[in-house]
């Protein structure tokens, strides 16, 4: 690849062998025990700490066992379990790709669109990005206090509500994170706010790194303004737009430590999410063997999730170019 | 003649586009607005409420001031909650964390992209494959493990799984740079006879400097915001770092809202007087950090 561009400009024409030999002389040529002692105790602690639990989460998913006593093995029992006599199971699935479904589908749109205008009109684009940055970095701990107490009620000093009475809608009033109906919907607002910003930086360092000759080659042709961002943006930051899109997803699949930090996945499970019940049943229920079943069928959701939203892409990739 | 024809025709066209582009223009900046009051007013409603007394946050003038700056909150949030612990126990575990990662990564990135072997590529697949892989997913089997292992609430129960889930990211970014490094190094130093440690220590490593910041970035936001792992291997009380601090103190002072506001300022100020410092330096490692599917 890297002498392919070589071939087709004759002034820099190379003997493929004569390539072939010095990258043979380039590449460092040791013994085996020196590339294990680079490689083996990073590698081996990756091992040992990553996939071997997954290795053993995937058995102790067949296990009825609550951690301490002995375990009992019985087979897919936790699976059938899960899919078809677990009330929390199939809304909390539910929750949880409505959590990803507005962070692709509203989040990162919005992101787009911000990060196209912040390109177009913005001379020195650095403090609005990093301003909106400025959420991401904070820890969800901190978060999720903070949007706590701006959910709180009026009478214990929340922002919103207060708000909301000084402009005279009272009725507009919740107590949102324990109303189970609103509480889900208080939640991913947060995550939508926090991470905003993250996807905002993505895609408008992605529009900055299209080349800036493309667009003027267009400005020739009459194509301008939104009708450039339409032939020329759109396509060129589909890679970066996947990136995005993989993030969010996988964010969502994953984010429980806000729930965890702002409701428990309560009241009465409104809030939960596959991760905050996998955690409840593990850690609260004692149930490992039934959490250790839905680690599996989360970790699996989440693999599963990366190749297609790889196969969408590439095909969308096709289509552009 | 022509062009004493064109030139008036002209003129309102642009003056027309001119115009069009300045009322969009308008309508970007007031979004851009928007956002910023969204985004930042909340972090800064909190430095406000941490500065309230009780009787000031419950009256329900979310706007106003505090009639006299309540330093007392950040004196009880100080004493109350053993701020300084958790801040130092954060920095001890980010920091050999980073250390970690930085040494093991670099090492197998090394070995990945200048060395000729067969596997090379197989390991990097591997690396690549657990990227994928959530934490969550492995909590539980860690657990029983550590428990077993007999270093559960212990600082390196925290170290070791941070370690390992930051290397992928750490192997990627660094032997994406090592790659493009002149191969013209080595060659004079293996003419030399530096080994091959030596050519690591003291010629790829001083090079790779700033990818090597950028995965430092990177595992500093990570591992210093991380709370689960956090809240799960860790129990004693002077063990645990600022996040888990910050939750057990908002769960212990329920009613001292003002201290409350206190805390959470404390435990976001480190992170925002860093970010203040390198905010650029932080955005484009986060940018090549999510950059990595």
């Amino acid at each position: 690849m890297a002498y392919g561009r070589g071939r087709h400009t004759p002034p820099f024409v190379v003997d493929e062998r004569d390539v072939k030999e010095a990258e043979a002389l380039n590449v460092l040529k040791v013994s085996g025990w020196v590339i294990a002692a680079f490689v083996l105790p990073c590698l081996l602690l990756y091992v040992c700490l990553v996939f071997i639990p997954i290795l053993v989460s995937i058995y102790s998913g067949m296990l009825d066992w609550n951690g301490i006593g002995a375990s009992k093995f019985i087979g897919f029992a936790n699976y059938t379990k899960m899919f078809t006599n677990d009330s929390v199971f199939w809304p909390a699935l539910g929750r949880t790709f409505l959590l990803a479904g507005f962070s692709m589908l509203v989040q990162v749109p919005i992101a787009l669109f911000v990060a196209i205008l912040i390109s177009r009109y913005v001379r020195r684009p650095n403090f609005l990005v990093s301003s909106y940055f400025l959420p991401v970095i904070l820890s969800v701990v901190i978060i999720g206090q903070l949007w706590k107490t701006i959910y709180n009620p009026a009478s214990m000093g929340g922002m919103i509500n207060q708000i909301l009475i000084g402009l005279g809608l009272d009725s507009w009033m919740h107590s949102w994170l324990t109303e189970p109906k609103v509480a889900i919907f208080a939640v991913i607002l947060v995550s939508l706010w926090q991470y905003l910003g993250y996807h905002i930086l993505i895609q408008f360092t992605g529009i900055q790194n299209i080349p800036a000759d493309i667009y003027e080659a267009a400005k020739i042709d009459g194509a301008e303004g939104f009708k450039a961002d339409r032939y020329i943006t759109l396509p060129m930051i589909v890679p970066i737009f996947k990136i995005s899109v993989v993030l969010s997803f996988i964010g969502s699949l994953q984010s429980f430590d806000l729930i965890m930090v702002m409701t428990g996945g309560g009241p009465a499970h409104a809030t939960d999410v596959i991760s905050s019940h996998m955690y409840n049943m593990s850690f609260l229920s004692m149930k490992y063997g039934y959490g250790s079943a839905i680690a599996t069928f989360l970790v699996f959701v989440c693999l599963l999730a990366t190749l297609i939203i790889n196969f969408l892409f590439t095909r969308l990739d096709k289509r552009y170019s | 003649m022509s062009q004493s024809v064109i030139i008036p025709a002209a003129k309102p066209v642009i003056a027309k586009r001119l115009r069009g582009y300045s009322i969009k223009k308008t309508m970007a900046w007031i979004l851009f607005g928007i956002l910023l009051v969204t985004q930042l007013y909340p972090l800064l409603w909190l430095l406000i409420y941490s500065f309230k007394t009780n009787e000031e946050i419950l009256s329900g003038s979310f706007f106003a001031f505090p009639a006299n700056w309540e330093w007392e909150n950040y004196v009880n949030a100080v004493a109350g909650g053993k701020y300084w612990s958790y801040l130092s126990n954060s920095l001890f575990v980010t920091s050999i964390t980073m250390v970690g990662v930085i040494f093991l990564s670099s090492l197998v990135a090394f070995a990945i992209s200048r060395f000729r072997w067969k596997y090379g590529q197989v390991v990097m697949l591997v690396f690549l494959l657990g990227m994928m892989i959530p934490m969550q997913g492995t909590l539980l089997p860690l657990m029983v493990i550590f428990k077993n292992v007999g270093i559960l609430n212990t600082h390196l129960s925290l170290i070791l799984p941070y370690i390992a889930f930051q290397t992928p990211i750490a192997v990627f970014i660094l032997s994406g740079f090592m790659k493009t490094i002149p191969h013209e190094i080595e060659e004079s130093a293996i003419m030399d006879g530096a080994g091959v440690f030596r050519i690591f220590r003291s010629m790829i490593l001083p090079v790779s400097i700033p990818p090597i910041m950028t995965v430092c970035i990177l595992t500093f936001i990570n591992i210093w915001n991380e709370y689960i792992l956090a809240a799960t291997f860790v129990s004693s009380e002077k063990l645990k770092t600022l996040p888990f601090g910050v939750y057990s103190f908002v769960s212990q002072y329920s009613v001292n809202y003002g201290a409350i506001g206190a805390f959470l300022v404390l435990g976001a100020l480190p992170v925002i007087v860093i970010y203040f410092l390198l905010a650029e330096k932080i955005t484009k490692g986060m940018v090549a950090g999510a950059v990595k599917g």
